[in-house]
Parts: structure tokens; sequence; C-alpha cells
């Protein structure tokens, strides 16, 4: 029997109940958090996680962070405000990752032909570890919004760079450059994707000439800050027991 | 018992539903408005190299697209468009596209009135029959495709390849180019990511916790180990985070951002505005799926000119007293006795001459495109080629209102 069961003076028998009641909330837990955060990230982030060719310097490091902190934020607001667990984040974020490899394997691969290294997705689990790390040891919501939120988008893009640098090699194709990314998207055909769709390097940011991505991401990370707490109120709002007459 | 088996029974018919259901093999082409398809770009020409090829083998596209001169009002001008192939996913990959024999890699911009030829080699990957079409993707417009042909691959698709070299002569395979690389770093933060979950599933979780915390208790839930770990992970994470950023720097030092330029590339020489057809009036009789053209024609040429076609939507109407090269056109797309000209003569060098064209065939119904006359924009648009006795082609673009006939 855990310390935990000690003290809250289960017998052995509801120590068990209990623990069998962990097991089913994990596993329906697991699949809500993979199958609505995967449908939040697919809504909201969508082509810039897809595809090789969207994965730029200036709006990937911004707009992934930024739409994908607020889930985590809630998730954790719920786990360490009633449970005292610290791993909203990364339970999110890890769900988040398996139901994109079940996609991109399924869908993308063997449904309809699209090479795996082409909708490679990001990772952002060292992200997510880092934010649950930083709310176990404040723990405050607001130490954890400012330094969390922002090493959230920080860490962004060179934990993926070293996935996806190698794409970014130039060619030369037809007398034009093209980085291998570019290239997957003139080849693999995609029929409602033309090259003038992809909202890449658009924008005064630009004006900062090659440091459009250590911009980006400060800027993200200042977002991040804002989008934490956001995310965190909507999960303390929606963590209430105010319909059940006993727990 | 009974919901067993009404869950048994639903379960068959569902599974029977599913089974029953085919494969779609359209693309939408025919769902886009028709104003779009006969006003903006109108396709001619369109040509394919094979309809059969094995993996690994190259199908060609080629052909025209005259860019109308009565653009839509409802549409902005076409400031950004791209050449692309409709098909069932990349079963084919586009190797090269062309624009007038220029290299065509991103979107340009198009001039209206104007022509423009293209040329794409496609290389078969996934076997297969499939309808494959050009298409031109324009910027706040849509997708307007051109004619479908079904294509063919033969072979194993376990044979295809596709190499391309880098600038600095490296060789590599597009197919498989750092999958291992990305799924190794996949798995390393999925196994730490799920480490740190298994840390703390393997305690009690949700009941005793709760009642903790409720208690007041929260701070016998977060042991100094724990702090440690967490300690750890501040330190671990980013260090091999950036760990992994600068060795790759110096495993890539020469990277490029993604390229987002705009290729400019000139239409086709205009040709002399030799013949000028005005239509007068234009009707579409609904039951009889026929459009009525009163058409002034000018012949400003040397030459004796005869109506040959008139085309719109990929949808070719073929004077049959004419000997005209079909051949390359998919049959569902003509209509060869469905041109009616009257009268059916010649038109001499500097005459002005009214004709009425009757084209009359079930493919307007087919097509899609006799819903012209329920778009809020009910005008048509096509191409009116005429031909002189040495088979040489004047091309007039025409459009007009629509007047609906419903008896």
């Amino acid at each position: 029997m855990s310390t935990i069961s000690v003290s809250t003076g289960f017998d052995k028998e509801t120590a068990t109940v209990s623990r069998i009641y962990d097991y089913l909330i994990l596993v329906l837990a697991g699949f809500l958090y993979i199958g609505s955060y995967h449908l939040h990230f697919m809504l909201t982030v969508g082509d810039w996680d897809f595809w090789l060719d969207w994965k730029d310097r200036q709006y990937w490091p911004l707009v992934t962070p930024v739409l994908m902190i607020a889930w985590p934020a809630a998730v954790q607001s719920v786990l360490w405000t009633h449970f005292r667990l610290p791993m909203g984040a990364t339970l999110s974020v890890v769900g988040l990752m398996l139901g994109m490899w079940i996609t991109r394997v399924t869908a993308y691969q063997i449904w309809t032909n699209y090479p795996l290294n082409f909708v490679l997705p990001a990772t952002m689990i060292p992200s997510a570890l880092v934010l649950d790390a930083i709310l176990m040891l404040s723990p405050s919501f607001l130490v954890t919004a400012i330094a969390g939120g922002a090493s959230f988008a920080l860490l962004f893009y060179p934990t993926n760079w070293p996935i996806f640098a190698m794409f970014h090699v130039p060619i030369e194709w037809q007398g034009g450059l093209q980085t291998i990314a570019d290239q997957f998207g003139f080849e693999y055909l995609r029929a409602g994707m033309p090259e003038y769709l992809r909202i890449i390097e658009r924008g005064t940011l630009r004006t900062y000439g090659q440091m459009a991505a250590p911009l980006s991401a400060f800027f993200a990370a200042l977002l991040c800050i804002l989008v934490y707490a956001a995310g965190w109120y909507i999960g303390k709002a929606f963590a209430t027991v105010r319909y059940l007459k006993r727990v | 018992m009974k919901l067993l088996k009404l869950f048994v029974f639903s379960s068959i018919c569902l599974s029977g539903l599913f089974l029953s259901t085919s494969t779609a093999w359209a693309h939408g082409e025919r769902s886009l408005e028709p104003f779009v398809r006969m006003r903006t770009v109108q396709w001619y020409d369109v040509n394919w190299s094979a309809s059969t090829v094995a993996v690994n083998d190259e199908l060609t596209i080629t052909g025209k697209v005259h860019v109308a001169e009565d653009w839509p009002n409802s549409l902005p001008k076409p400031e950004a468009a791209y050449l692309g192939v409709i098909a069932p996913g990349p079963v084919f990959l586009r190797k090269e596209r062309w624009i007038n024999g220029e290299a065509h890699l991103n979107s340009l911009p198009l001039k209206v009135g104007r022509d423009y030829e293209f040329k794409m080699k496609l290389k078969a990957r996934i076997p297969g029959r499939y309808h494959i079409h050009p298409s031109f993707n324009i910027i706040d417009t849509g997708n307007v495709a051109g004619p479908g042909q079904w294509v063919e691959i033969t072979g194993n698709a376990n044979a295809f390849t596709n190499n391309v070299e880098t600038v600095k002569g490296e060789m590599i395979n597009l197919e498989t180019y750092g999958t291992a690389n990305g799924v190794r770093w996949h798995m390393l933060w999925m196994i730490l990511g799920i480490a740190w979950l298994v840390w703390w599933v393997r305690r009690p979780l949700f009941i005793p916790r709760y009642a903790m915390v409720n208690k007041g208790e929260e701070d016998k839930l977060v042991t100094p180990k724990d702090k440690n770990l967490a300690k750890a992970i501040l330190v671990a994470v980013p260090v091999i985070v950036l760990s992994g950023y600068f060795v790759t720097n110096s495993q890539y030092p020469e990277t490029i951002p993604l390229q987002a330029s705009l290729d400019l590339i000139p239409p086709l020489p205009e040709q002399a505005d030799l013949v000028n057809a005005k239509i007068k009036r234009a009707t579409y009789n609904i039951p009889q799926r026929s459009m009525m053209m009163m058409v002034e024609i000018k012949n400003d040429s040397q030459k004796t000119l005869q109506i040959g076609e008139f085309t719109t939507g990929s949808v070719r109407f073929i004077n049959s007293n004419m000997k005209i090269d079909a051949s390359h056109t998919p049959p569902e797309y003509l209509a060869t006795n469905g041109m009616q000209i009257e009268p059916n003569d010649l038109i001499h060098p500097g005459e002005a001459k009214v004709v009425k064209i009757m084209a009359s065939d079930a493919v307007w119904e087919i097509e899609h495109l006799s819903s012209v006359i329920g778009d809020a924009d009910s005008r048509f648009g096509g191409l009116l080629f005429l031909f002189d006795d040495q088979g040489n082609r004047y091309l007039s673009s025409i459009s007009a209102s629509l007047i609906p006939e419903y008896k």
C-alpha cells in the first residue's frame, strides 16, 4: 500500500478499487486528449504541421506554440489544482503526438501515398516537460505562465531543427533554387495546395533579414505567456464538481 | 439480450453499408461554378503523351490556355496562378513544369486576354488507373480543372525511385530522405515523455490525491525525489535540445529558407486580331440541352475562313463538315455531331456575316455547364476556332449573357 493510500486512510480493498478507477480514467482521458487535442491542433495549426514546405522560419515557430499551449495549460490547471499531478502538459502533448503519428502513418502514408518524410510532424514534448517541471517546482501559476510559457515557445524551433534542417539543403531544379522541402511540395501532387497558398515569409518581419526565426520565437514566447493564462482559467472554469452530489 | 441483438443487427447493417460503397473516382471537377470554368482559363489542345505507363516512366501533358477577356467581375484578377495536376494523390510526381518554354517552379501572374502554352512531365509512382487533369489553381478563384484523361500505371510500386541531386552534389532519394532521422528524434522525446508520465502514474492518482488536496495535505503529494527529477529535467531537456540544434547546424551549415518567389513569365506573343466575333444574342434551351448563338463574324484576314469549333469548359463542339483532329481529346468532352451552323458557308476576306450556331449535346448537363443559368453571373464564354483552306487556325474569344428557354 502506498504512502498516499496510507495517508488517506484507505483500506486494501478501497485502494484496489481506487486504482482500477485510476486506470479507467487514464484510458478514457488518454483517448479524450488524443482526439480532442488532435482535432484542435488540426483545425488551428493544420498545414503548418502537415507539410514540410510549410515549416518556415517565420510563421511556423510563431503559430505552432501559441496555438498549442492553451490545451496543456488547461489540463495542467485541472490536474495540478485538484490532484497535484504535474503532468498535464506532457500528458496532452504525448497524447497529441500519438494521435498525429497514427494519422500520418495511416491517413497520409498508407491511405493517400505521401511519403512519411513529407508529413513528419513537429514535436513539442521537450517544451511540455519543461512546462510541467516549472509548474511543479515553482509551484505558481504566474511563474509557470511567464517562465514556462516563454520556454514552451523558445524551445520549439531548436527542438525541431534537428529533424527538419536537412530539408533546407538547397537544390537546383529547372534552373531555379529550391530547398528540398520546396521540391517535395513541387513534386508530390496536392491538388488543393498551390504554392501561393502557403503562408510563409510574408509581412514586415522580413525586415529583420536573417533573424526571422529568433524574432518569431521571442514574439511567440510573449504570446504564449498570455495564452497560457487564458488556457489555465479555461481549465479552471471547466474543472467543476458542481454537478456531482457525492464524490 | 435485446440490447445485444440490437447491437449485432446494427453492426451488420453498418458493415453492409460500408462494404457496399464504391470508390469515388471524381475530383469535383464538375462542381466548380460554370461561369468560372467558362470565363477564366479556357483550355485547348490538351494532350497526354500516353494512356499507359510503367512505374518510373514519364507522362507528358501539354496544352494551351486562353485567359478569358470577359473575366468574371466577382473574381479578382489572376495575380497568382499555379499550374497543377488533379489526381488522386501523388500517384504521379511532377518532375518538370514549363510555361511558354520557361521553367515554372512557383506561382505566376496571368494576363487577361492572352494565351499560355504549358508542358508538364510526370513520373509514374503508384500502379493503378487514374483520372488525370491539368488544372490552374488561381488565387481567390479556385482550382479550374482542364479535361481529364484515364491513365493506367503498370508495374511495381516498390521499384519506384526518386533521386535528386543537391547543390553540393549529394544524390538523395526523396522517398526516404530524412525519415529515419525524424523517427529517431520523435522516439527519443516520446520515450522521455512517457517516462515522465509513468513516474506519476505508478502511484495512486485521482481519488486519494483529490482527497488529500481537499484535506490540505497537498505538500505530501510531491516528494523531494520528484523535485530532484524535475530539476534534472529543467537542466537536461534544454541541454539535449541545444546540443541537437548546434550539432545539426554543424552537420548542415549551408541551409536556405523555404522559397517564396513568384515567376514572371510573359504570355505567348499576341496574335493579330484577324477575326472578330461578337455574339448578338445567346439562349440555352433547357429541355433540348441546346445553346443557340447569333454571332456576327468579321473576317479581317486575307484568307477565306470557315467556323470549325466552339469550345467551352473543356467541352468541344466540332463542325462535322470539317476535318478537325480530335483524337487526343477524351470522348466525354467531345460533341462531334453537336454543332450546327446556319449558314455553314465560307467567310471571305473582309466579309462580315451573322451566323446562327447551335451547340447541342447532353454534355451540357453531364459536365454541369448548363447550370450557368442559375449563377449570379449568367454569362458564358468560350473560344471560337475558324480555319482557312490550309488548315491554319484563327482563335476568337467570345462571351455573352445567356437567356434561358424553359420549354
